[in-house]
């Protein structure tokens, strides 16, 4: 269960399929939207509430 | 006697003094089993022998959908909350759980589609799971810019939690989409009454996975509710001295 499902980072960047086809692009797209958009909210959030208290005091 | 319970453990005062305490316990917690779950999911399940290694998707998919869902549901269930017993902090929430509902919902159907051009040969088809999700992403949206729209708080805040509980149907409709239609979409492969389609290599870091990313949206929630508090008690006294 906890081998690694690749030999090398070249390997791990491109996934490459049994059927031939390099699926890394898909994936690593969609790692970066998710971290990229969780990231976003945080810091606008963060910044939101920052922002306000100042207002407010 | 129960309306005495809520307005007493609700107040927003005590809401945001109980939600400072856990948050750092929960991001951190969370951040450690999500950061662990995708490493697991992307780097130690074996490759998947129909979709090949496109199928890694799932980790990050499957939890923000499951979470565009249950955010939706959160609110309903403020919204009755807001409905019976009136209690602000519930408005609150339903304004504040909107956002990061939109933002999960618009994660999955970018994720979904972008997971669709290697195992269905297309991003899009107009297939009544996708257009579900995508009805729910525009009530997100709506829901939001109607309650901006309004001038009067409390008015904005009752038409929001009634407009919330009907947009409630589409949830079922969502969940069961792959059931009731013929669809592109993949019906269940985790269901309550039945063993797991996936195998359990795969199974256990997309349970983590959903565990981590839930944990995350939590705090996004917290950090949202407590800007829509902070700005809609600006003016009470307790507000200055928290801030």
């Amino acid at each position: 269960m906890f081998n690694f499902a690749f030999s090398s980072m070249s390997e791990a960047i491109l996934m490459e399929s049994q059927n031939g086809q390099n699926h890394g692009i898909y994936v690593w797209s969609v790692f970066l939207i998710v971290f990229g958009a969780l990231i976003l909210t945080f810091i606008i959030y963060k910044n939101k509430i920052r922002n306000l208290s100042k207002k407010i005091k | 006697m129960i309306k005495k319970f809520i307005h007493q453990f609700a107040s927003p005062k005590t809401y945001l003094k109980q939600v400072d305490r856990a948050y750092s316990y929960i991001f951190f917690t969370s951040l450690s089993i999500y950061l662990i779950a995708i490493f697991w999911g992307l780097f130690l399940t074996p490759e998947d022998f129909v979709q090949g290694h496109s199928y890694r998707i799932i980790y990050l998919h499957v939890p923000a959908s499951f979470i565009s869902q249950s955010l939706y549901l959160g609110m309903a269930f403020a919204s009755a909350i807001f409905l019976i017993w009136k209690v602000k902090l519930s408005a609150y929430l339903v304004r504040s759980i909107a956002p990061i509902g939109a933002m999960t919902t618009f994660i999955a159907l970018v994720s979904g589609s972008i997971w669709g051009i290697p195992t269905w040969g297309t991003w899009w088809a107009w297939d009544a799971r996708i257009i579900s999700t995508l009805i729910l992403f525009i009530m997100y949206l709506g829901l939001i810019s109607l309650h901006d729209s309004f001038t009067n708080n409390e008015k904005a805040d009752k038409f929001l939690a009634i407009l919330v509980l009907v947009g409630s149907v589409n949830i079922p409709i969502i969940k069961m989409s792959v059931e009731w239609w013929s669809t592109l979409h993949q019906s269940a492969s985790i269901t309550i009454t039945q063993k797991p389609a996936i195998d359990p290599s795969m199974l256990y870091p997309l349970f983590a996975s959903a565990i981590g990313f839930t944990g995350l949206v939590v705090c996004l929630v917290i950090l949202s509710s407590k800007f829509h508090i902070l700005d809609r008690e600006r003016n009470k006294s307790w507000v200055k001295d928290y801030v």
